[in-house]
């Protein structure tokens, strides 16, 4: 029964990191930018299902707002810091998420002060259902098959649909795609969109999870899915959406099976991780990029 | 053939200027204040070494506080009195724990170290690029922080160390911040310095011209490696305390500013902007606390960065110098 | 020559602006007279952070009681006392500056915090300047010893209070097999932790296991796991009041209903309001006593908070605060002076002082006071009193 457990909280940490990781890997698919304010938006998300709690709304509806408020934020967040500075240098980019990440963090504070706020989902999220006589949460449920289908319609949505192809395109190749008469800036907009929907519903579904929220939520998170992008292979969706469940189980699994003194170095380990994977196997597992990385 | 280069006067006339107030801070103002100005100056130490790294070598390392945290912890434990360390740290391997060093050898060593680490570090970190390059550093603060936090036999863990001497007197910062300026002016105006520039420019052709980039590469890394260890030392004598926790990401990023808008590979550009915002920071703290708005200095920081890389990237001063401080010098070709 | 005075004029510039920046900073940092001014003291607490549910209460409470001893008349003939708060938001390095500053401001003592580590941070600097500081919260045994003699504490030590929520354990909740988390990123819950597990084991009890977490932590769920898998009768669970509210929370919402232990580090509205009134049951702490006792000066107390602040004081730890301004001022008036050493002396010889949370006198050698604990419930999120535990059982 231990291991279930331990199966079980792999799978929702793992679900958690991959919607997060997924956006990751669309913005940096496209504009090879790594974009640090990403885990912030999942801060967002949280906040702003945390004050659309009070509205009573049915958790469809409420999961739907989420979703299209961190579309929005997404594109705010293209229009405004990243579209401006199109085609400077790659380390411009970086550092310019990274003060993007500090001002919204401390934007964070400034409005909701640091210090920690409880998060109530709707009753229906903490019945439970019994599993291999394990009493497991309704919500860990939904966090599990909402990750799933939303993975589901993106893959076909990048496959079958015309604006999806013209996404795959131009992760190929930018300048070739603008020849070919795709709108780019369109496209790059539209993985930002996507990836910040995702990264705020991860973010309501993280409060429930854990049930507390504080403005620093979303760095380390966002940091580590940022691994799990690299280590399924960075431009690609489905690895992306590997990597995080990979990441998700050697987490739970690091801490779960070593003894307890050594659940201190999860970080460490999971860091490790990234830097031997970026010189071992600098393009994961699916990914395919020839960009020279070391 | 022209060079150019720090003009001698004018350098020395702003070091005597800088020791003028030195002393004035600290025999006229209350301590309090002298310590926001040592604050002040540590951050001109770690930027100007951070500009090593970054700015004259075009390596983008976001590692520097855990080489402060390292610098740090091995000046403590090395300046910690015998009896403290035994009831605050009484599992320290025996040898460590007779130690009482004075002050200066102690940093000396704690920087020393600091760099050691970089070398280890820096073999296989440098190989990446780019901002491949900043994550893995980002990662080393991590790692360095929960290595700290888990090794409690010498470090106390979590807990950290506190009560240590307040013994950096803003004599010894301002030692320190001529010996890092005296350093880096050296390096950027000798051939080690033109081959760091080179290599930022295009590592490819550097390599092509016989340059061993690794060498380098290392060599600047740990430089800015071995100054960042005397800054936490330094830091961690001015607080008393330290904690694995103590310098973070936002530190190196607040750092990283400064020499982004001071110019990347700009010393005095790296002097004036650390002071500068710096003592934005200092200003706006106790604001912050009146009105309970904490957070507002490093949003106007992150603000400000924004502001410089989409209108002017190259910052104040780009990779050149404040004319003043210049000086051109001109070799006559052999007749 | 000419060459060398047109670089002069910006340097004679940059010179002037330098003179012109120090004195400005030179006036900033003018000290003030002190003459017939009030007598300062330091309020050291973390009003922002992960501490400010236990401190901001500590702050209020001595300041409380600084308004009623000037409304009476002051100390010494007639001067009045100031508490000047220092929120120094629950991080060390701030609480080591914020201490200098507070020395800086002519303080004649320090007082605050309700957790160890920061005592540790701050108050060695009142000891080299010689000057006494009497924390309200912190309740490490070995802290005097640590600091120094110019250190007082007005709580009991985590000793007494582990000794009397694992006895509480044994006898009332016929615990025998407990699970003990531990946060080991502070020096409170490491000893709460170390004095639980020895006089459980002392009583005959088994501990099952022990994990740790550290301050910050929001993921429980591996140390759930093993809770789960563990066949305890109870958890002990040695937190600081940040991760109280969430532990409770996430133990209960996993489905597991065994008694939750703990000290007074779950002395705060979060056990309640985190969870929720109908998870937060089964909750029993031990902490400092103030609730429904009715002497007289813990119902003055109560009163003059409420009409103070508009509500009953939230934990144990306003009371303290209140108690240790209250000290303080006793001991100022016995000493017939603020001088540093005088003071201490004073401090040193109190044996009968009457606080709100109960008798405090230095006659121990290890200089903490022999106090009673108090154990409390919490059942459909209400705190209630249960029993009290007196040391040398």
């Amino acid at each position: 029964m231990y291991i279930t457990e331990l199966i079980i909280n792999g799978l929702i940490q793992g679900s958690l990191y991959a919607l997060v990781a997924i956006g990751f890997t669309m913005v940096y698919g496209i504009l090879r930018l790594i974009n640090f304010a990403h885990g912030d938006v999942i801060m967002i998300g949280a906040f702003v299902t945390l004050g659309l709690l009070q509205l009573n709304l049915s958790w469809p509806i409420l999961a739907i707002l989420v979703l299209l408020i961190g579309a929005l934020v997404g594109f705010t967040i293209d229009r405004i810091a990243f579209r401006p500075m199109r085609g400077a240098p790659q380390v411009t980019g970086f550092i310019a998420s990274l003060a993007l990440s500090l001002l919204l963090q401390n934007l964070g504070i400034l409005i909701f002060t640091a210090q920690p706020r409880n998060f109530f989902l709707p009753e229906f999220f903490r019945k439970t259902v019994l599993i291999a006589s394990l009493e497991v949460r309704y919500l860990s449920l939904v966090i599990i098959f909402s990750t799933i289908i939303l993975l589901v319609l993106l893959l076909l949505f990048v496959k079958k649909t015309r604006m999806g192809i013209a996404m795959r395109a131009t992760a190929e190749n930018l300048q070739v795609a603008r020849l070919m008469g795709i709108k780019v800036n369109h496209v790059i907009m539209l993985a930002f969109i996507i990836g910040s929907a995702l990264a705020a519903f991860a973010g309501m579904l993280w409060g429930g999870r854990f049930g507390q929220i504080d403005p620093l939520m979303g760095f380390v998170p966002g940091l580590k899915a940022f691994i799990a992008a690299v280590i399924g292979g960075v431009g690609s969706i489905a690895g992306a959406a590997v990597g995080g469940y990979l990441l998700g189980f050697s987490e739970v699994l690091f801490v779960g099976l070593l003894p307890s003194s050594m659940s201190g170095f999860r970080d460490a380990f999971v860091f490790g991780m990234l830097i031997i994977i970026l010189l071992v196997m600098p393009n994961g597992i699916f990914g395919t990029s020839e960009e020279e990385r070391a | 053939m022209k060079q150019k280069s720090f003009s001698i006067p004018a350098m020395a006339i702003l070091g005597i200027l800088g020791l003028i107030f030195t002393a004035v801070a600290d025999l006229m103002l209350s301590s309090y204040i002298t310590s926001v100005i040592s604050f002040i100056f540590l951050y001109m130490i770690l930027a100007v070494s951070l500009n090593i790294t970054n700015g004259f070598t075009g390596l983008f390392s976001l590692g520097h506080p855990a080489f402060m945290s390292i610098g740090g912890y091995v000046a403590a434990l090395l300046i910690l009195p015998v009896f403290r360390k035994e009831f605050f740290l009484p599992d320290l391997p025996p040898w460590l724990a007779v130690q009482q060093w004075p002050f200066f050898p102690a940093i000396l060593v704690g920087g020393i170290v600091a760099a050691l680490v970089a070398v280890i570090i820096g073999y296989p970190v440098l190989r990446l690029k780019g901002h491949y390059l900043a994550v893995a550093t980002i990662g080393t603060i991590f790692i360095v922080r929960v290595v700290l936090k888990n090794t409690e036999e010498l470090t106390r863990g979590a807990l950290g160390l506190n009560g240590l001497g307040f013994l950096s007197s803003i004599w010894w910062i301002y030692l320190w911040l001529v010996i890092t300026v005296y350093v880096a002016w050296k390096l950027k105006f000798s051939s080690w310095g033109r081959t760091m520039l080179a290599l930022r420019e295009n590592e490819m052709a550097a390599s092509c011209l016989g340059i061993n980039t690794t060498m380098v590469k290392i060599a600047a890394f740990v430089i800015g490696a071995f100054f960042a260890g005397i800054s936490g030392g330094l830091w961690a004598h001015l607080t008393t305390v330290i904690t694995p926790e103590s310098y973070s990401l936002g530190l190196a990023f607040n750092l990283v500013v400064m020499v982004v808008i001071g110019g990347s590979g700009s010393i005095s550009g790296a002097l004036i902007a650390a002071g500068g915002i710096s003592l934005l920071v200092e200003y706006l703290r106790p604001l912050e606390e009146a009105l309970g708005m904490y957070g507002l200095g490093q949003i106007l920081i992150s603000a400000a960065l924004l502001l410089v890389l989409i209108f002017r990237p190259k910052g104040l001063f780009g990779t050149g110098e404040l004319s003043i401080l210049r000086k051109e010098i001109t070799y006559r070709s052999a007749r | 020559m000419l060459r060398l005075t047109k670089r002069m004029k910006p340097i004679i510039m940059i010179s002037l602006i330098m003179m012109a920046a120090m004195a400005m900073v030179f006036a900033a940092g003018q000290k003030e007279a002190a003459a017939d001014a009030p007598i300062k003291l330091a309020g050291m607490y973390n009003l922002t952070g992960g501490f400010s549910s236990i401190d901001a209460p500590g702050l209020n409470g001595a300041q409380l009681q600084a308004k009623l001893i000037n409304e009476a008349g002051g100390v010494l003939g007639g001067r009045m006392i100031e508490v000047v708060g220092y929120d120094t938001q629950s991080d060390q390095q701030a609480a080591a500056t914020q201490a200098k500053r507070a020395l800086d401001q002519g303080v004649i003592a320090g007082l605050g915090y309700g957790d160890t580590t920061f005592v540790m941070a701050a108050a060695p600097l009142f000891q080299s300047a010689g000057l006494p500081f009497v924390t309200s919260g912190a309740t490490h045994p070995e802290l005097p010893k640590w600091v120094g003699d110019m250190f007082f504490m007005v709580p009991f030590g985590d000793d007494d209070q582990s000794f009397a929520i694992a006895e509480f354990a044994w006898e009332d909740l016929n615990a025998r097999k407990v699970v003990v988390w531990t946060d080991d990123s502070m020096d409170f819950t490491l000893a709460l932790s170390k004095f639980f597990k020895q006089r459980f084991n002392e009583l005959g009890g088994t501990i099952v296991h022990e994990v740790f977490f550290q301050t910050g932590d929001t993921d429980f769920s591996a140390n759930i796991a093993r809770l789960r898998d563990s066949g305890a009768d109870a958890v002990f669970v040695g937190s600081i009041p940040n991760e109280a509210g969430l532990t409770v929370k996430q133990i209960r919402e996993a489905g597991i209903d065994m008694p939750i232990i703990s000290a007074d580090g779950y002395d705060t509205e979060l056990v309640a309001t985190v969870p929720g009134p109908q998870l937060a049951n089964d909750v029993y702490f031990s902490t400092h006593t103030y609730r429904n006792d009715d002497r007289p000066e813990v119902t003055r107390f109560v009163e003059a908070y409420r009409e103070e602040f508009d509500r009953d004081p939230e934990n144990a730890f306003a009371a303290l605060g209140f108690d240790a301004v209250g000290l303080i001022a006793d001991a100022i008036e016995r000493a017939g002076s603020t001088d540093g050493k005088a003071l201490q002396k004073a401090l040193a010889e109190t044996t009968e002082y009457q606080g709100v949370t109960g008798l405090i006198a230095y006659t121990r050698p290890s200089r903490v006071p022999e106090k009673p604990v108090a154990i409390i419930g919490v059942q459909n999120g209400e705190f209630e009193y249960l029993e009290t535990w007196w040391p040398g059982n």
